[in-house]
């Protein structure tokens, strides 16, 4: 008995190491964008906010399909739901800013675990063609409220940055400081849950949900908490986006950004958390290589609007033919074998 | 009694366009284990190409005729030059239950991007074949126009030749053989990679000719069949996803449902009374409204 207890507290402290050494990690990491911020143009600094916003994103997806094995082509629509939470508080309450994305991951959170209720009975095409229509009708059901300010939508202003900072200390700055740390704190718990028992169950039901439910796994009650979860992310990510842009309008969250969401998911490899910020990059990238192609080839209407979305789909087929579990798969297959023994 | 009538006739119209995308959809279920999300963007191909064809000929119906055959090479292709190679490569690991799905977002996106570099993001119409203008009773002018009737009439049309190419022809046998129980028809020497190929290519034509007629009434550009895309899977799915006797019910139903809600309660609940039904009909019974017994477990 004794020795199990000690056995038990071995465990508890190696993982309590294990956690301290991950936190250090996101604070070097934290310190290394700091320094980087400073260094580079107001361009690539709105950038970076940018890719935080979506690491943010693909991470609600990644523990949503990659995890627990659930499609979602909503995660746009519930970003919404985030950004419109998150303008709704600031601008009715006049709370302090991080009570807004408090907010945003609550309501999203809550509307995740309405949708869940329903997700967690259907399987694959079932849910994936129920969140398609999510995505389509939302903006279009945002447009027929008029306390969510219809097709021009709401403001959403953090405001300027403290005066503390200096006035060298640019207003796109402190959008990436705050969308930085927040992606920052949300990686950091987010991986903390994958590693828990949470994430060994999700995986479990991906594998075989009726072998999980012979272990005793309550698939469907996980299911909803794993969709209750990343939408709660989703929603986080909706006001970050909000806040980059200053407005909260149904154009912000079109189909077309439910789809970069799961390619940039795909490309980076859709069980991989660490992949996501690759695939945040990827997304800010692609339209940036399109812009640049589609002014080379004469600037025309059609190729602006029309280019970043070829280089786009084309990408999410090819990965998905080719890759469909990311490029780490082969080195992690190959990283699980040597330790599995 | 009047304002009911109408409800029920314009319903139908709306009803019978949503059952071919819904048709379309469930033939490929039926085949392929997958909803076909390029489906819209499949049919809004070969409604391009009917619109081409319907603008220069200033005939509709040869535009209609060309949908349908672009609609129809277009699925083959689909299914032989992507989905083969997709079941061929992505059938391990984490992705393999969620790659058809994705794969078939990536084709739709793909189709959308290169219709809009094409076409560009005009609104484009065709010129309906029948008038628009409501039939007149004396004093009174309903809704229902010859459009109506038109479409109603074609699309019934195309429901009975693919019933009798169902149950009345060997290629419907195999059709049917093959999407029930394909290992076995395989084995009565059915060649079921190309009769699936045929069901592709029958979905894409169904779906061209969807296509062409919400064209007739509406204004045509890259992203004006999502919606349909939208109304056909819940029609589907209404009707059970397995069953082509019940995606037609289902859209009819959904149709007349919705078209009850534009009339009588108002057009901003229209997208919200069709997820509605669609939640509703997943969490009561998600087998569909035709289901007897069985029930399907996520």
């Amino acid at each position: 008995m004794e020795s199990w207890q000690e056995a038990r507290c071995d465990v508890v402290s190696s993982s309590a190491k294990k956690l301290r050494k991950k936190l250090l990690l996101f604070v070097l990491l934290g310190w290394v964008l700091l320094i980087i911020g400073d260094r580079v143009d107001e361009l690539r600094v709105y950038q970076g906010a940018q890719i935080a916003m979506y690491t943010i994103a693909l991470a609600s997806i990644v523990l949503l399909t990659g995890y627990s094995g659930q499609v979602s082509l909503g995660n746009g629509a519930m970003m919404a739901v985030g950004g419109y939470a998150a303008a709704l508080t600031l601008n009715n309450l006049q709370t302090p800013i991080w009570s807004a994305f408090m907010m945003a991951i609550l309501v999203a959170a809550l509307f995740g675990a309405f949708l869940g209720l329903a997700a967690a009975r259907l399987s694959g095409p079932y849910l994936a063609g129920t969140t398609l229509a999510l995505a389509v009708g939302l903006p279009a059901i945002a447009n027929q409220f008029s306390f969510l300010g219809g097709e021009p939508g709401l403001l959403f202003d953090v405001g300027f940055p403290p005066e503390r900072f200096g006035e060298e200390f640019t207003q796109y700055k402190w959008y990436f400081w705050i969308a930085a740390f927040i992606a920052l704190v949300s990686l950091f718990i987010t991986s903390n849950i994958l590693q828990s028992r949470f994430g060994r169950t999700w995986r479990a039901i991906r594998g075989n949900s009726l072998a999980a439910e012979l272990t005793g796994i309550h698939s469907s009650q996980m299911k909803i908490l794993a969709f209750t979860v990343s939408s709660g992310l989703a929603g986080l990510a909706g006001a970050v986006l909000a806040m980059t842009i200053s407005l909260v309008a149904p154009g912000a969250y079109t189909l077309a950004l439910s789809f970069a969401l799961v390619t940039g998911a795909v490309l980076a490899g859709i069980s991989s958390l660490p992949g996501v910020v690759l695939g945040g990059f990827i997304l800010v990238v692609i339209p940036e290589i399109a812009d640049a192609l589609a002014a080379s080839l004469g600037n025309e209407d059609k190729l602006n609007s029309y280019l970043p979305g070829l280089f786009v789909s084309v990408l999410l087929i090819l990965s998905v033919i080719y890759t469909p579990n990311g490029p780490g798969e082969n080195l992690r297959k190959h990283f699980h074998k040597k330790s599995a023994h | 009694m009047q304002k009911a009538l109408e409800t029920l006739l314009i319903g139908l119209s709306t009803g019978s366009i949503y059952a071919l995308m819904s048709l379309a959809l469930v033939l490929v279920w039926r085949s392929t284990r997958v909803i076909n999300f390029a489906q819209a963007g499949q049919a809004m191909f070969s409604t391009y190409i009917g619109f081409e064809i319907a603008s220069r000929s200033q005939i509709f119906w040869l535009g209609l005729i060309f949908a349908i055959v672009a609609g129809a090479v277009l699925g083959a292709g689909v299914d032989y030059f992507f989905m083969r190679v997709l079941f061929k490569h992505a059938n391990s690991g984490p992705a393999a239950v969620v790659a058809p799905v994705i794969a078939t977002l990536g084709l739709l996106g793909l189709i959308r991007s290169i219709v809009g570099l094409t076409w560009g993001g005009e609104f484009r119409a065709i010129e309906a074949p029948a008038s628009k203008d409501g039939y007149t009773f004396g004093e009174t002018t309903i809704p229902f126009s010859p459009l109506n009737t038109l479409i109603i009439a074609t699309v019934a049309i195309i429901l009975i030749v693919l019933a009798i190419l169902f149950q009345r022809t060997n290629l419907g046998l195999a059709l049917r053989a093959s999407a029930y129980a394909p290992e076995i028809a395989q084995l009565a020497g059915i060649r079921t990679a190309r009769t699936r190929t045929i069901g592709w290519a029958i979905a894409g034509g169904v779906g061209g000719v969807a296509g062409m007629l919400v064209t007739s009434y509406n204004f045509l550009t890259p992203y004006s069949l999502d919606l349909l895309l939208v109304f056909g899977f819940i029609a589907a799915v209404v009707g059970g996803l397995e069953s082509m006797v019940g995606a037609v019910v289902g859209a009819l139903v959904l149709g007349i449902g919705l078209t009850i809600i534009l009339n009588y309660v108002g057009t901003s609940l229209v997208f919200i009374g069709g997820f509605t039904v669609l939640l509703l009909v997943l969490l009561i019974k998600p087998d569909g409204i035709m289901a007897r017994g069985k029930v399907r477990r996520g």
